[in-house]
């Protein structure tokens, strides 16, 4: 049994997260700075009415920033009861994987990664990456005073 | 019971058991008590109760505990009753049933320590008597002729109240009522006609219903009145009054595995609103205006298309259109209304729970009145509520010896209540008689200089630092939690927090909210190329950036967001560059301004690039933790589409404040 998957772009590399775990794909053009938020968390948008939190994953992955193009992309995901964007560089199409072609990434690459790389899988001639969403966007502490600043 | 058995072979046995059926007595009453607040029934809830009491009576009457065997007995025939009355008990049931459990539960220990056993309070046996002739004789429940999908709308208690009227006579009638805007135009609304219908009948239920030619309100009641006056009120042909009639009795399907559902709802239903159905229908009936509106608007369009219409009649479309749009929002506003008093129906068993854990007997007096709040502030504001009566109980209230010794009564007293002012504000004030707070000890323990009045006093209590320090002393300090209680009461939702404490006589917090906090008048300004918003109301006054106003201060930590004085209708108040508290990139305007807010008694200055104006704004708040920072209370839409932050400016200085105490 196959499962669709999205996938998009982030510097040259391939990544895919399960179409099932995405709401909407939406060009980008522009975030609003939260000031006092982490350096990955690019800004809100608002995105018919929901106001949504967008993580740069350039800026998560170490990446350099570099202009966005009509190529960006806002993919909102919904991930326990949290809606969230994920800033990739382009994302385009998608491909049919199945669970059992997904294999543990080389244990170096975990440690590597920050555990951000969940599974990786090779469709045809192409190598993706499934990303570990819930790593990606973090478990912040939920700030409670001013004290919670870091 | 003979006096030569040895019962002392089955104590063991019989006390293990007996705790097994107390604690889940206790579970079963807690549960009751909520689901009798929201003045529903849990049949499922009074059947367990009862067969626990049933069987812990025949159990002690094996070991010859006579007392509890006479408690159990009075609660048991209680509960028998309303068992059979489909769940219904008298109102001050759970409290006497509470009082029961707790004097089997003291029996119980008492038999565990082997001594003897007191009789069963006389005067709460007689109060359970007592009760059993208010109890609800049980109704056969009869099937009424009415169409299963009105049917299943009907509340348990609904179809008592229309079986009940029936059987003693009176006519049960089903009126239908359309509303059109030629019937809105005679005068004849929902809500018109709600009241004009009670006048002449009991309404039992409005039932709203989606037809192919509009939304029809079925009103269903008991009457003396005629056919003839009851369409009259409705404004209804006489085809549309149809009889309701009693069939032969048959039993009401009564949805068990609904009951079943309810039970574990409890957590999750802080998310609903219950809405009183008028309230519905009103908004609906707002919305088909809106649809009318629409229908103007297209032949309005079609009108200046073929050039026999000019742009005037389209104004008066917008005008009606933007009427409407306000009185559609504010029957919205007003569904998303819940009573305080439901809000506090949990508070007796919170203090419950808090007196039994500290061991000190507390009395709550709850005066809830029936002010409503707007869901958002109702759910922020609970555990504002929960801080100040675990404070009232674990600091405030004195041990009973410490109460004797000062001639108070042994048993605490706290009391909560509400007043709604002029329909804006509420206000809500919890008193209890305790000990007062120290102002000393306070500032001793903070290193503060002792407050002079009871303002600052507040400030002292309230501020995020004192939390720590308390944790460690927490055993003699107050001051727990109550940054929350301001945080959230003063900069979530923009109301004001005070106090008034008397040594060894007692504490009044006064909590003062807006009743509803969604929609805001905000300034909207700009830093850089950014733009925020700041509600008026947090706002003191706005002024220009006059060069020989500001004077600078020493630097020496080269602070990024340095502190300046600023000289503001004969003060000097500190200034902070906005745009370098939240590093708006390029910041500087060659006219700035300066909106001044306050923290607490103090007032600060914050200099922005510019003004851009004051408009209404809806707030939306921040929910994901990646959004949530301090200082950012919410986000708004300016009318551009794009996310605006609102700002908590006081937040922002103490951030600032903290960051730099901590470097």
């Amino acid at each position: 049994m196959t499962a669709l998957h999205v996938v998009f772009k982030v510097g040259d590399v391939e990544y895919v997260l399960p179409a099932s775990e995405v709401v909407e794909l939406e060009s980008f053009t522009q975030a609003t700075r939260i000031p006092g938020a982490p350096p990955y968390v690019a800004g809100l948008v608002q995105i018919r009415g929901k106001v949504i939190a967008v993580v740069d994953l350039r800026a998560r992955f170490g990446l350099p920033a570099v202009d966005r193009t009509l190529d960006s992309r806002v993919i909102v995901v919904r991930h326990q009861d949290r809606l969230v964007g994920l800033l990739a560089d382009s994302a385009r199409d998608v491909v049919k994987i199945s669970p059992d072609e997904f294999r543990r990434p080389p244990e170096v690459v975990t440690e590597e990664t920050d555990g951000f790389v969940d599974s990786i899988a090779q469709p045809g001639k192409r190598l993706v990456m499934k990303v570990d969403f819930a790593k990606v966007i973090g478990r912040q502490e939920l700030p409670t005073a001013p004290k919670g600043a870091p | 019971m003979s006096e030569g058995l040895d019962v002392s072979e089955f104590i063991t046995g019989y006390l293990a058991e007996a705790d097994e059926h107390l604690t889940n007595a206790s579970t079963l009453l807690v549960s009751l008590d909520a689901t009798m607040r929201r003045r529903e029934t849990n049949p499922k809830a009074v059947r367990e109760l009862f067969r626990a009491l049933h069987t812990l009576k025949g159990l002690s009457a094996m070991v010859g505990a006579e007392p509890i065997v006479d408690l159990a007995h009075e609660m048991e025939t209680l509960l028998k009753l309303g068992d059979k009355a489909g769940g219904k008990l008298p109102e001050s049931s759970v409290d006497l049933l509470l009082k029961g459990v707790k004097a089997i539960e003291e029996r119980v220990k008492a038999l565990k320590a082997k001594k003897p056993l007191e009789p069963a309070p006389k005067a709460l046996v007689d109060a359970l008597a007592a009760l059993r002739v208010d109890a609800p004789t049980s109704t056969p429940a009869a099937a009424l002729s009415l169409d299963p999908e009105l049917s299943a709308k009907l509340a348990l208690a609904e179809h008592e109240q229309l079986a009940q009227g029936l059987a003693r006579g009176r006519r049960g009638r089903r009126v239908d009522f359309q509303p059109t805007p030629e019937k809105a135009a005679a005068g004849f609304t929902i809500t018109a006609v709600r009241e004009r219908v009670g006048k002449v009948a009991e309404l039992v239920k409005v039932v709203p219903r989606a037809t192919a030619s509009g939304v029809v309100f079925a009103l269903l009641v008991l009457t003396d009145a005629t056919d003839a006056v009851l369409a009259e009120a409705a404004g209804a042909a006489p085809g549309q009054v149809t009889p309701i009639t009693l069939n032969a009795p048959a039993a009401v399907a009564v949805d068990v595995e609904e009951d079943d559902a309810r039970d574990d709802s409890e957590p999750a239903a802080r998310d609903y609103v219950r809405v009183e159905v008028s309230r519905l229908d009103d908004a609906l009936e707002r919305l088909s205006a809106l649809v009318v509106t629409r229908s103007k608007l297209e032949r309005a369009v079609a009108r200046l298309r073929d050039g026999s219409s000019d742009l005037r009649g389209l104004q008066a479309i917008v005008t009606e259109n933007a009427r409407q749009l306000r009185d559609l929002r504010g029957a919205i506003m007003r569904a998303r209304m819940v009573r305080v008093s439901e809000l506090l129906e949990r508070a007796p068993l919170i203090v419950r729970g808090l007196s039994r854990a500290s061991g000190k007997p507390v009395h709550l007096d709850v005066q809830a009145g029936d002010a409503e709040l707007d869901k958002t502030v109702a759910d922020r504001l609970f555990p504002v509520i929960v801080h100040l009566l675990r404070n009232a109980v674990d600091h405030a209230i004195e041990r009973p010896e410490e109460r004797r010794a000062v001639g108070k009564s042994e048993e605490g007293h706290i009391r909560i209540a509400c007043a709604d002012h002029a329909g804006r504000e509420l206000e809500l004030t919890v008193t209890d008689d305790g000990r007062g707070i120290d102002r000393e000890k306070v500032a001793q323990r903070a290193g503060a200089p002792v407050p002079r009045d009871a303002a600052e006093l507040l400030d002292l209590i309230t501020r995020p630092g004192l939390s720590t320090l308390d944790a460690a002393t927490r055993t003699s300090g107050r001051g727990y939690g109550m940054d929350i209680v301001r945080r959230v009461t003063v900069q979530e939702l923009g109301g004001e927090l005070k106090l008034d404490t008397r040594p060894g006589a007692g504490t009044t917090f006064t909590v003062r909210v807006p009743l509803s906090v969604t929609i805001v008048d905000a300034f909207s300004f700009g830093c850089g190329d950014e733009t925020f918003v700041v509600p008026v109301s947090a706002v003191d006054d706005l002024a220009e950036l006059e060069p020989g106003q500001v004077v600078a201060t020493p630097d020496p930590n080269a602070a990024a967001a340095h502190v300046r004085l600023f000289r503001h209708r004969g003060a000097a108040i500190p200034l902070y560059l906005l745009g370098k508290l939240l590093g708006c990139p390029g910041s500087s305007a060659e006219r700035p301004k300066v909106i001044v807010a306050r923290q607490g008694v103090e007032a600060i200055g914050f200099q922005v690039d510019r003004l851009i104006g004051k408009q209404e704004i809806a707030i939306r708040p921040l929910k994901d933790p990646l959004a949530m920072v301090p200082g950012v209370t919410g986000s708004t839409d300016l009318g551009d589409g794009k996310a605006t932050l609102v700002l908590d400016l006081g937040a922002l200085a103490s951030r600032h404040a903290f960051r730099k105490a901590s470097a």
